[in-house]
């Protein structure tokens, strides 16, 4: 009876997994690639099952190795940030009044609300330096020489876009280090000549950052940044496959603009080396789980601390950074003024026009000085920037934060004699002359 | 001389008068009585100055309503004639305001008082001066000016709370003088360092008193030994009441000196809380039991001020790691006044209300330390999802790596 039962239930699911294969096109493979979640090449003349299982077969070049996962753990801390967002989007209140406590609500109420919120600020964090690692091995290997000089492009603005990510999200918790840190970076943003101060008004839509500035930050954080990320993100893994993973740095064989289009693509190639399923995807999954676990014992050691709800009219005796970029900036602008801020960012806008300059096929960092330098300028400095803001802690908000009236407030010295009078002191006579008035 | 070039002359000087007729108009402006018909300003002029900036300038009154003469006249003798008074003594002085501020029906527009000439004559400036003919002794000129008077609600007026200290200082600062009536010049100094004179002159708290909040300004007498305790008690009314309540204030000996026992008069000295039993010995001699009362005192007060800091810190705790601590402020508040309370409930040396009091402080912040306890131990527990999570992992990791090496042979 129960066997009976059990074998009419398989054929049940059995005929459901056959109208699926069958019915639903192995295009849909290409959305779990455009993901990123799947590697190889699809062939759309089959089932979805057998297309799925193709691709699964497809081999990776023997020489990508552990060094090559950071792209794959930026892209990991990614999907953490974005389904610890929505869920702490259901409970946030993007407003002046409700911010604060509303976070304070999913931290102190919600079940595991506060391993949520802690888990997205240090994947904000982690995701920081994971994306740097990747592009700081991809600018030494010299991976962004044509023909995947685009890719170096587009990952570019992907750390554009996770920078704004992270400064537009730095204001939400809406505390006193989040507001006066906006507060400082927006000024220094001021200071460039022509359009700073109009770009920094626009940003903050008001004079000071204020409730305006919430609800704009908020609405680039959750609705714009992501649409323009998920794009940009799909566009990379794309042309990550068109072009083929860099070969070695010993290999000096490919032709620097020989650009494969068309039908031969390298994905197409059959080839020797490892296999994606399962030898990858184990080797990725270990990875993964390392990272998750990395994220989650940050999260449980070191929760973000909360400082008072922002104030305007009160500066706060210092400043206390909670993102890896926040450190940069505010040491930059501590070391070197506003301009050390402005100027460390177009050291990285000029990366952008690293592979257009250096075509070449020298590969060797020795032999490209004039970028090595460039890189090693950013990346040393990037480092260097940040160990100085963790060793200065926390800094005092600067004093030509742009609010009239955050001056330290007059105190008024005890008064030894009337205020003096104008008018009351007769001029003295001029010599030789018999003083008149009264006799 | 043409007569075309005349005309040309003559216009030119026109305009040239038209030009400088701005400037003229400006100097005669503030010069309110600036003219030729006036006679007294011709040589007086630096009086003028003065006199225009107070207030009874603004009122209309000129020089002759209290010094005489003929203003229309700009000779000295033609001027100097008639009802003639001329600079006035110290007691013609008093008579000539007097003549003004005694009468209610004129002061009653501007809201003030008539009786300060005879608040005056009972004070000891008054009393020296009417009767004892004593030039030394301060008139209403010594304090509020003879010609620049102002209202004692301008900032720059010598009566403004600020400036009343100098203003007694001009005389009670100086040792030679004050030397003279047996009295010590230090006091303003005492003042200043004081609670009340901070308050006044460094927060600018004028709800606290200068000298006249205690001596009375017109009226200025030094209160009786018997006196102070109601002196203080004008502003200080619940420590006053619970004093009167306690076994200093029913007291009958006149030995006693109320308030003055334990904190001085111009010092306003605030007994610091580990002082208080020493400050009884001073009295009751270290052996006595009273000493033992003063000690219980102090401990209590001590002790609720260890729970006050206790529980800010527990809140300040609490308040970063984001739990809402609406409810441990209210619950501090309440501590906070009962702490207040027992600075008034003290002076009563009523143990038992004292410790009522440091109960209710105990209490509410012994709730705040336990919900900020419970707190922690909350977030203690949540580091033990390290286990799970590293057990998971490492799982997870030998899985990944046995199959890895089966894969590769």
């Amino acid at each position: 009876m129960l066997r009976r039962s059990l074998q009419a239930v398989r054929r049940v699911v059995s005929d459901v997994w056959d109208d699926i294969t069958s019915s639903v096109d192995s295009s849909l493979l290409g959305a779990a690639r455009f993901l990123g979640l799947l590697y190889g090449p699809i062939d759309r003349s089959l089932p979805i099952d057998e297309a799925l299982r193709k691709s699964l077969r497809y081999r990776l070049a023997p020489h990508v190795g552990w060094r090559h996962a950071m792209g794959g753990i930026t892209y990991l801390l990614f999907i953490v940030l974005v389904v610890t967002g929505v869920m702490l989007a259901v409970f946030y209140r993007p407003s002046v009044e409700e911010a604060y406590p509303s976070i304070q609500h999913i931290v102190s109420v919600r079940p595991f609300g506060w391993l949520i919120r802690d888990v997205h600020h240090w994947a904000a964090n982690l995701i920081v330096i994971a994306l740097l690692a990747h592009m700081a091995r991809v600018f030494f290997e010299a991976a962004y020489k044509p023909p995947r000089e685009t890719n170096w492009m587009v990952g570019l603005l992907l750390l554009a876009v996770v920078l704004a990510f992270g400064s537009t999200g730095y204001l939400l918790p809406w505390d006193q280090w989040s507001y006066w840190t906006v507060t400082e970076v927006l000024n220094a943003m001021a200071h460039v000549p022509l359009i700073g101060r109009g770009l920094a008004d626009r940003i903050m839509g008001d004079v000071i950052p204020s409730g305006a500035t919430l609800s704009r930050f908020f609405a680039l954080h959750v609705i714009v940044l992501p649409w323009i990320a998920f794009a940009l993100l799909g566009y990379h893994f794309t042309l990550v496959r068109r072009r083929g993973i860099a070969p070695p740095m010993e290999t000096d064989g490919e032709k620097p603009r020989g650009r494969p289009g068309g039908l031969s693509r390298p994905e197409d190639l059959e080839r020797e080396g490892t296999p994606f399923f399962p030898n990858h995807l184990l080797r990725s999954f270990s990875v993964a789980l390392v990272t998750l676990a990395v994220t989650l014992s940050l999260a449980l050691l070191y929760p973000r601390v909360f400082s008072a709800p922002a104030n305007p009219y009160a500066v706060p005796p210092e400043l206390v950074s909670t993102w890896v970029p926040v450190d940069v900036s505010l040491a930059l602008i501590r070391l070197a003024g506003p301009w050390g801020l402005i100027l460390f960012t177009l050291l990285g806008v000029s990366l952008l026009i690293v592979p257009m300059v250096d075509r070449g096929s020298e590969r060797r960092l020795w032999r490209r000085p004039a970028v090595a330098a460039l890189g090693l300028t950013f990346f040393i400095g990037y480092v260097v920037l940040f160990a100085v803001g963790r060793i200065m802690g926390s800094v005092p908000p600067s004093s030509d934060l742009r609010q009239p009236g955050v001056e330290a407030p007059f105190e008024p010295a005890r008064p030894t004699a009337p205020l003096p009078e104008t008018g009351l002191t007769p001029p003295a006579p001029e010599p030789g002359t018999e003083p008149g008035g009264a006799r | 001389m043409s007569s075309a070039a005349l005309r040309v002359f003559v216009f030119a000087a026109a305009f040239a008068a038209a030009a400088a007729a701005p400037s003229a108009a400006q100097s005669s402006q503030d010069a309110v009585a600036e003219d030729s018909t006036y006679g007294c300003i011709i040589c007086h002029a630096d009086k003028r100055r003065a006199f225009q900036q107070g207030v009874h300038a603004e009122r209309g009154i000129t020089c002759d309503r209290c010094h005489g003469g003929d203003p229309s006249q700009v000779e000295v003798a033609s001027a100097h004639r008639g009802r003639f008074i001329g600079a006035p003594n110290k007691v013609q002085t008093l008579s000539l305001c007097a003549s003004c501020h005694s009468d209610p029906d004129q002061m009653r527009q501007f809201g003030l008082a008539a009786d300060q000439l005879a608040e005056f004559r009972t004070s000891r400036h008054g009393q020296l001066l009417i009767q004892e003919g004593d030039l030394d002794a301060p008139t209403c000129t010594d304090c509020h000016d003879a010609h620049l008077i102002r209202p004692s609600t301008d900032a720059r007026s010598n009566t403004y709370p600020t400036h009343i200290p100098e203003t007694c200082g001009k005389c009670h600062e100086d040792p030679a003088m004050m030397g003279k009536y047996g009295l010590p010049a230090n006091e303003l100094d005492r003042y200043r360092t004081g609670a009340h004179g901070v308050a006044v002159l460094e927060r600018r708290n004028f709800a606290a008193p200068t000298c006249i909040g205690c001596h009375g300004s017109h009226a200025a007498l030094p209160p009786g030994v018997l006196e102070v305790t109601d002196v203080c008690g004008r502003c200080h009314q619940l420590l006053a009441r619970a004093f009167a309540s306690g076994p200093h204030g029913q007291a009958p000996s006149d030995r006693l000196r109320g308030c003055l026992g334990c904190h001085s008069n111009h010092g306003t000295e605030r007994v610091a809380e580990d002082r208080i039993a020493d400050l009884c010995a001073s009295c009751h001699g270290a052996e006595s039991g009273m000493v033992s009362l003063g000690r219980e005192i102090q401990d209590q007060v001590r002790r609720s001020e260890e729970d006050l800091a206790l529980a800010s810190e527990a809140i300040a705790e609490m308040a970063e790691e984001g739990y809402p601590v609406e409810d441990e402020r209210f619950r501090y508040v309440a501590a906070y006044t009962a702490y207040q309370q027992l600075a008034q409930v003290q002076h009563s040396l009523k143990l038992e209300q004292l410790e009522e009091l440091t109960r209710q402080v105990r209490s509410n912040a012994g709730v705040i330390r336990a919900t900020a306890e419970a707190r922690a131990e909350q977030r203690w527990e949540h580091k033990l999802l390290l286990i799970p999570v590293w057990f998971l992992t490492l799982s997870g990791l030998a899985f990944a790596w046995f199959k890895l090496r089966d894969l590769g042979r």
